[in-house]
This record gives C-alpha cells, sequence and structure tokens, in this order.
C-alpha cells in the first residue's frame, strides 16, 4: 500500500520544496518600515546587474531575473548542488498603490537593496 | 528553449510532469554524463525522456518515448557510484532530433504549448476526478487525514491538478506516459478519469476482501486468545479441559488394558483422531464411542470354569427336576473340558414347548460352569445388522447385539443364550440367519467380524445355547450346527413334582406369605393342573398358584390370621369356573370318528377325526383347516380302503356310490402332518363299516398306499397328552418302539401300547367289531 506514497517524497522533499510550484526560485526578502516608505531587502548573490528586472503594478512589486552559473575553475565538477540557478522571481503587495513611488536600487554583498518613497501623505 | 539541444536524461518506469519536483537517482554513465554537462550549463536545464523499453542500456533517440519534460536541476549530491539529482519539470516537450549518442545522449527538442482548452465537459470531468480522487486516497490510506482539496488547492488549472494527481497516486508507468502525450485537458482529464474509476473500483473489491478476512482472522484471534486465557484460568484452579482429561483417560486406560497388537494399533490411530478434533464435531461421540466400546471388550478375559462335576449335578438336580437328556449332556461337557481346556464350546439348542424350562435350564448351566450368563431373544429380528451391527458410517451406528452382550458381561467366554431362534424373520435388510451362521460355525467365529467393531473378535470360546419351540422354521444350514436336545412337556405327575418344589413355594414368597399361611394339598394341586391348565410346560400352572397365593395374601391383609388350606371345592371361588373339561375323552363315540394324537408346540393334543359318509354324495370334502399332507393322508387312506374293501368287509358299493366328508375339531386351528394317517384311516372304515372305533383308544402313525404303518415324531408329547385325557390305550408304529424309553414309568405303567406294522392291525385294535 506504501507504494502509493512513494512519490510523495517528491512533493515534500523538504520543507522549502512545495508539491506545486512555478519552476522559478524565489529569493528570500527582509522588509522594513521607513520614515518616508519601505526598504526592501533581497538575498541575491551572484547576479549580475542587467539580469534584474524591477517592475511594479499598483500595490505590487515584482523582482525577477535570472542566475547564471558560471565556472569558477577550469576543470571543475560538481560535487553536489544547493544554490538555485536559472529564472527567479519575487513579488510583493504593499497596502498601498505605489504608481507613484520613487525607487532607488543599490546592490551590496550580494543584497538587493530597494528603497520605495512616497513624497505624498497617501498610503505607505 | 525553442529547438535547441539538450542533454537528455532516459527515465526508467518513471515520468517527470512540468511543475513537480522529482528526486532521481542517476547511475548510467551516460546520464551521469548529461547531468553533468546539464550542471554546467548557465541554465541547468535537461531533458527527460521517459524510456520505450526499461530494460534497454544505453538508448539512442528511437529509445525513447516521443513526448518528454524539460526540468532544471535544483540540487545535487553526489554518492559514491551515482548521483542524487532534483529535477523540476518546466514544460512538456517533443524531440525532434538525436545530436549525439556519446558521450551523452543530446537531442533537439520542441516546446508544446500548454493546452488551455475550457468547457462544461472539463469542469464536469474535473470534478468527478477529484471525488474519485478522494475516494482513492480514503481507500489507500484513510489515516492521512489530509484531504485531496487539501493537497491540490493551491493549484488552480485542472491539468496541473492531475499531474499533481499522478505524484500522488501511483500510477502505471505507460498511464503516465499517456497523460504526458496528453494534449489538450479534456484528454487529460478524461484518461485520469478512466484510472481512477478502474483503481476505485479494484480497492473497493479489494477492500471488501481484506475486511472479510480480517473479521475472520479476528474472530478466530479473539477465540484463540480466549481460549489460551481460559486453559489459564483452568491450570490455575487444578481443572483440564474435560475434553483433554477424557483423551488422557481413555489413553491411560489403553495403556493400562491388556489388549491385541491389531487393536492397539487401531485404537490409538482413533484416540490420536479424537485429540485432533473439535469436540463439536458429530464425528467425535462416535468415535469416543468407538474407542470405549474397544476398550472396555473383553479380548483376552476370561472366567474360570468350575469343573467340578458332582456339583453342577447338585446345581441342576436342584433348579430342574427330570430333564435327564439335558443334564447328562452338560455334565459330559464338563468332562470333556477337564479333560481338554481347548475343546470347541457346544453349541446347544434347547426344543420344546413354552414354559418347560429352556431357558432356565441355560441359567442353571452357567451357573454350574461358573460362567457368566447373558440372554437375548431373536424372535422377530429380520434385520442382520441388529446381529452384526452398523458401519460407523451410519448415522446411530451401533455394535451388534452379540458384541453388546459381550461387553455386558465383560468375559470372553459367557455362556450366551440366544432365545426364540425359530422365530427369526427375514426381509430385505439381509437374512440374521445367515449372520447367526457365522456366529455359530466354530470354524469361522474365532474371527467374527462385526461391521461396528471392525475388528476381528473371538466368539469360540462363547457357550452358545439356542432355544426353540419348534425346528421346522430353522433353516437347515443353521440346524446343522447346533446339538438338538428336546425339552418335551411334563405329565401331570412331572408337573405336580414342580409345582411342590419351586413353583408354589416361589409364588408364596411373591406374594408376600410364608409357608404356614398357605398349604395346598396334593389333590388340589392335581385338580388344579387337569382342570384349570393345560400345557406342556408349567407357565399357565405357576401363573394359576400365583393367582391363588394373592387371594390368600389378600385375605390375609384384611386382617385373617388363619393359615389357609386349599381344596379343590375352593378353587371354583378363588379362580373361576373349570376351563378345561377334563380329558376330553369321549365316553362313547359315534361310527365314524376316531382319537388321534397330535403334535402341537404348547406339547401335546387329542383331536378327534371324524367322517361322515354323504349318500348320493361325490368326493371327498375335507373341513377343519387342514394342511395339504393331511389332505393327501386322507385320500390315501380312502384309497387304501377301496382297494381293500373286499378284506375289510366294506360294502365297495357304499364306497363308490356315497361321498365323504372329514372334519378335524376344532376347526379354527390349522393342522398338519402325516401322522393322522392311521387316525383318517380308522374314521373312515368307521363310517364305512358303520362300525364305532374304540373310545379308550387313542392313535398316531404315517400311512401308505399299500397299508404300511411308518413311524412319526413328537411321540412323548403325545404319549402325555393321551394320558392326560384319560386314554388307556395307544396304538403307535412299531417302529417308535424305542421311543417309549423316554416316557416317565408311572405314564407307561398305566398306559397299554399297541405297536402295528400294518393299517390291518390297526384297525383291528381299533375297531374290534370290524370282521364280525
Amino acid at each position: 500500500m506504501a507504494t502509493y506514497f512513494s512519490s510523495m517524497k517528491q512533493v515534500f522533499i523538504n520543507s522549502e520544496e512545495q508539491a506545486y510550484q512555478e519552476s522559478v526560485w524565489q529569493p528570500p526578502a527582509d522588509i522594513y518600515r521607513i520614515e518616508r516608505g519601505w526598504l526592501v531587502k533581497l538575498d541575491l548573490a551572484g547576479i549580475r546587474n542587467e539580469d534584474i528586472h524591477l517592475s511594479i503594478h499598483e500595490q505590487r512589486l515584482v523582482v525577477q531575473g535570472l542566475r547564471r552559473d558560471w565556472i569558477v575553475e577550469a576543470g571543475q565538477q560538481y560535487y553536489s548542488m544547493e544554490i538555485a540557478y536559472n529564472r527567479f522571481r519575487r513579488a510583493i503587495e504593499f497596502p498601498a498603490p505605489l504608481e507613484q513611488a520613487r525607487i532607488t536600487t543599490k546592490y551590496r554583498d550580494g543584497m538587493l537593496l530597494i528603497w520605495l518613497e512616497v513624497t505624498s501623505q497617501e498610503g505607505l | 528553449m525553442e529547438n535547441n539541444a539538450y542533454p537528455t536524461l532516459p527515465l526508467k518506469n518513471t515520468v517527470l510532469f512540468p511543475h513537480l519536483v522529482l528526486p532521481l537517482s542517476v547511475g548510467r554513465a551516460g546520464s551521469i554524463a548529461a547531468v553533468e554537462a546539464a550542471l554546467s550549463s548557465e541554465d541547468k536545464l535537461i531533458a527527460v525522456f521517459p524510456q520505450k523499453d526499461p530494460r534497454t542500456d544505453e538508448p539512442a533517440a528511437d529509445d525513447l518515448f516521443r513526448f518528454g519534460t524539460v526540468g532544471i536541476i535544483k540540487k545535487m549530491v553526489r554518492s559514491e557510484d551515482t548521483v542524487q539529482i532534483l529535477v523540476q519539470g518546466i514544460e512538456r516537450v517533443e524531440q525532434l532530433e538525436m545530436v549525439q549518442k556519446q558521450p551523452y545522449l543530446s537531442l533537439k527538442i520542441a516546446t508544446l504549448s500548454e493546452p488551455s482548452d475550457t468547457g462544461t465537459e472539463i469542469e464536469a470531468l474535473h470534478r468527478t476526478v477529484i471525488e474519485l480522487a478522494g475516494k482513492m486516497i480514503e481507500l489507500v490510506q484513510p489515516q492521512i487525514q489530509v484531504g485531496i482539496h487539501h493537497i491540490i488547492s493551491d493549484v488552480e488549472k485542472p491539468l496541473h491538478q492531475i499531474y499533481l494527481l499522478t505524484s500522488i497516486l501511483s500510477l502505471d508507468f505507460d498511464k503516465e506516459k499517456e497523460l504526458l502525450a496528453a494534449a489538450t485537458q479534456v484528454e487529460a482529464l478524461q484518461l485520469m478519469h478512466r484510472y481512477l474509476n478502474h483503481e476505485v473500483q479494484v480497492l473497493e473489491v479489494r477492500q471488501k476482501i481484506t475486511s472479510t478476512a480480517q473479521t475472520e482472522i479476528d474472530k478466530k484471534q479473539r477465540e484463540y486468545v480466549l481460549r489460551q486465557q481460559l486453559e489459564a484460568i483452568q491450570e490455575e484452579l487444578g481443572e483440564t479441559n474435560p475434553e483433554q482429561a477424557e483423551i488422557k483417560e481413555l489413553r491411560q486406560r489403553m495403556e493400562e488394558t491388556e489388549l491385541p497388537e491389531l487393536v492397539r494399533k487401531e485404537v490409538e490411530k482413533e484416540i490420536t483422531r479424537l485429540e485432533r478434533m473439535p469436540s463439536a464435531a458429530p464425528d467425535y461421540q462416535l468415535t469416543r464411542g468407538y474407542v470405549e466400546l474397544a476398550l472396555e471388550l473383553p479380548w483376552n478375559k476370561t472366567t474360570e470354569d468350575r469343573l467340578d462335576l458332582k456339583r453342577a449335578r447338585e446345581i441342576l438336580d436342584e433348579d430342574h427336576f427330570d430333564l435327564e437328556d439335558v443334564k447328562e449332556r452338560i455334565i459330559e461337557h464338563l468332562a470333556v473340558m477337564k479333560l481338554n481346556p481347548e475343546a470347541k464350546s457346544p453349541i446347544l439348542c434347547f426344543v420344546g414347548p413354552p414354559g418347560v424350562g429352556k431357558t432356565s435350564v441355560g441359567q442353571s448351566m452357567a451357573r454350574a460352569l461358573g460362567r457368566k450368563f447373558e440372554r437375548m431373544s431373536l424372535g422377530g429380528l429380520h434385520d442382520e445388522s441388529e446381529l452384526r451391527g452398523h458401519r460407523r458410517t451410519y448415522i446411530g451406528a451401533m455394535p451388534g447385539r452379540i458384541i453388546r452382550a459381550i461387553r455386558r458381561t465383560g468375559y470372553q467366554n459367557p455362556l450366551l443364550m440366544l432365545d426364540e431362534i425359530d422365530k427369526l424373520g427375514r426381509d430385505f435388510r439381509g437374512d440374521p440367519a445367515a449372520a447367526l451362521l457365522e456366529i455359530l460355525d466354530p470354524a469361522q467365529n474365532a474371527e467374527f467380524h462385526d461391521n461396528y467393531l471392525d475388528l476381528p473378535f473371538d466368539l469360540s470360546k462363547i457357550f452358545f445355547v439356542t432355544t426353540a419351540n419348534t425346528l421346522d422354521t430353522i433353516p437347515r444350514p443353521l440346524l446343522d450346527r447346533m446339538e438338538i436336545l428336546r425339552l418335551p412337556g411334563y405329565s401331570d405327575e412331572e408337573k405336580q413334582h414342580i409345582a411342590r418344589r419351586y413353583l408354589i413355594g416361589r409364588q408364596i414368597r411373591e406374594a408376600g406369605l410364608s409357608e404356614i399361611q398357605l398349604s395346598i394339598p396334593d389333590e388340589t394341586l392335581s385338580y388344579l393342573i387337569r382342570r384349570y391348565t393345560r400345557e406342556a410346560g408349567v407357565r399357565e400352572l405357576e401363573r394359576m398358584l400365583g393367582r391363588i397365593a394373592r387371594k390368600v395374601a389378600t385375605q390375609v391383609a384384611t386382617g385373617q390370621t388363619q393359615p389357609v388350606t386349599v381344596t379343590p371345592q375352593d378353587l371354583v371361588e378363588l379362580l373361576g369356573p373349570e376351563r378345561f373339561f377334563a380329558e376330553e375323552m369321549r365316553q362313547q363315540l359315534a361310527p365314524g370318528v376316531a382319537a388321534g394324537l397330535a403334535w402341537t408346540e404348547a406339547g401335546g393334543d387329542v383331536l378327534y377325526v371324524e367322517a361322515a359318509l354323504l349318500p348320493e354324495g361325490k368326493g371327498m370334502t375335507l373341513t377343519g383347516q387342514l394342511g395339504s399332507i393331511m389332505q393327501e393322508s386322507a385320500k390315501a387312506a380312502q384309497s387304501y380302503l377301496w382297494s381293500r374293501a373286499e378284506e375289510l368287509n366294506i360294502d365297495q358299493k357304499t364306497i363308490r356310490e356315497s361321498g365323504v366328508h372329514i372334519h378335524v375339531p376344532a376347526g379354527a386351528i390349522p393342522k398338519d402332518g402325516p401322522s393322522a394317517g392311521v387316525t383318517m384311516a380308522s374314521a373312515l372304515t368307521s363310517a364305512y363299516a358303520h362300525q364305532p372305533v374304540r373310545s379308550d383308544t387313542a392313535m398316531t402313525g404315517e400311512i401308505t398306499l399299500s397299508g404300511l404303518v411308518l413311524p412319526v415324531g413328537g411321540i412323548k408329547e403325545k404319549v402325555l397328552a393321551a394320558h392326560r385325557s384319560g386314554i388307556q390305550r395307544i396304538i403307535l408304529p412299531k417302529e417308535n418302539e424305542k421311543d417309549l424309553r423316554e416316557i416317565p414309568e408311572h405314564v407307561r405303567q398305566s398306559i397299554q401300547f399297541i405297536l402295528a406294522r400294518r393299517i390291518e392291525e390297526v384297525l383291528a385294535e381299533a375297531i374290534p367289531d370290524l370282521n364280525r
């Protein structure tokens, strides 16, 4: 009888993996309240600038892109692999529309920092 | 991804669906190479195709299924000689062409757009599939509390839900391939619906079977546990299971009993069978009964014979009056046994009228020999299995009566009395007489085979005594095996002796009186014998004495203290009017009447043959229930007379011109036999000659057409009957002279015997006036 569920392993391989997910990976994010609005910190190490795209739709901030693997040393061979490569995407909902926000980004020590500042009194 | 070449991973027995994560263990060199190639690329993409035949070791493009999935390698770990990877499917693809086969397989592929057809059919199918999947999960592992809805709740698209379901429900490899190939949602849903439906049905049946089996097992286990507990409790209480105790006891008995090897084996086998049988089994009681019988039978237990001839004689004399022949025969047998202990036991047959003491002689014999006495009546027995037992396969099977009787006595050599052997019946259930042949044949009965016992039992040590009233109905072969001892009836004087010695005392005791309270003088006794009984034996006499004793007991009980002496005059008051008008001897005989002597089962009898001439009549009429032999005797007598009319002074014309009627009273009783020949001849002669026959004369004898008188049987009984009737002269065939020795002395003295060789002599003695 257990054979019916042998393949459940692939569903709950560990707590990070979900049974069904988009094939893109999600970078973890910290979100801070700041005086002028929001600060979002994303763990996005080893990604080139040109491979990151930001977009805003109403109250949603979407960060997506691509992490490419590269060869560190000639003749290297994988012994194991845990880092997620290829496409990533992260969408974050805010309680107020963001169209008017001013966005600044900074890439420091493998972290992508995004400031969302609002001048008007509404929202945020 | 469009039309690019990808390193390709062939899969045995499994399919990767888009959006699902699959852990894979990669071992083949080519596959490892393909994984390495994918990992060394920037995007970690790999094409995954199911193999057509899992047994192909190095598959080329043709060996792979047309449809596959492109996936991303999410994680990878290397172990000794395999590589573990976690692949997540991205989208369905179709192979176009092979780019290379070595060092790893690489295929050019085309991405297939994800189907997004909609409609009510999809809705309906989708719901059904979800329902069926729920049912299936419930059947497979009801303990999983997570409902199907919970698992697929965050998946919107029906197709994706189906892909997800494949990971939950284990489907055949072939079905998974079909699903992957499905180009539209409808197609995929239909396939899934079909699989689930089939699966659910199979599971339901399976569950039914399992639950039935489970119930069975539960019940059995419960019983087993309870039994174990019961045993433990019984052990604690010092009690054991009654069946086990029973079997143990049987075993012990078997150990203690001395049994022949053959029997021991059989009994052991049956006890072992019993042990394995539940006590509720229908065979249990039957088998137990059988084992008990086998253990109880006296296989070689015998009583010691007491071979003291003097003492035996004393016992026989003490119990029985007269019966010299029988007593002598028994003493002879004892003598033989003394000299040759191995001698075969005889088989005696006592023949005689009722009440002459056949059965009690048997009892006395047993007492004299010191053997156990057992009697069984064969009267009316018509089923062979009564004697021989039923086979154990029958319901209610029992051992035969012989074996049962032996079991009762507990010894192998009892004196077994088979009463009424002349009254054996026979019908469709077999012939008991035939079974008796085996039982009574000394050559065969050492290995008598009872159907129930099914083991040979030795009957040869049994002293068989049979009794019969007549030998006529006993089959010849059976008669051959027995030694016939006749116990004829008693004369009036003998009856007096018997009554004095045994009967009166016994009846007085039975009635609770003492000898002083009731006395019956000789005169009364003889009156009683003559007027109130007519029998060869003494049964009726004893009954009459019993009645007298009871009447007196009534008087005593109502306060009369005087001792009673019964006179002949008292008898009418005590017993009612006389029953038999003594001696029926007709004082004056009319011409045509002659007294004959007949032998009956009740002893002897005097019967008158009456002949009357019918002038102008024709032929001969015979009445009085005469058998065919008797009728022939009458015809022979008439023909003889006719042929000798002149010598006998009979007018031939009378014979020619008149019919004759012969009648023998009592008309209601059937009579047969040749011994009335001389009586018929005398009666006819007397009628034709119109001269009376002497009234004090009776006769018996068979005649021939030439006028000879032939000997007949039962002389003693006939003479005694004549004596009882007051006849003083008896005409007998000459050859019966030897039989006169058997007749008691006092009877011989009081009767004149005339021995005749020819009819002329008979007629001369019977009709004195014939030749005048």
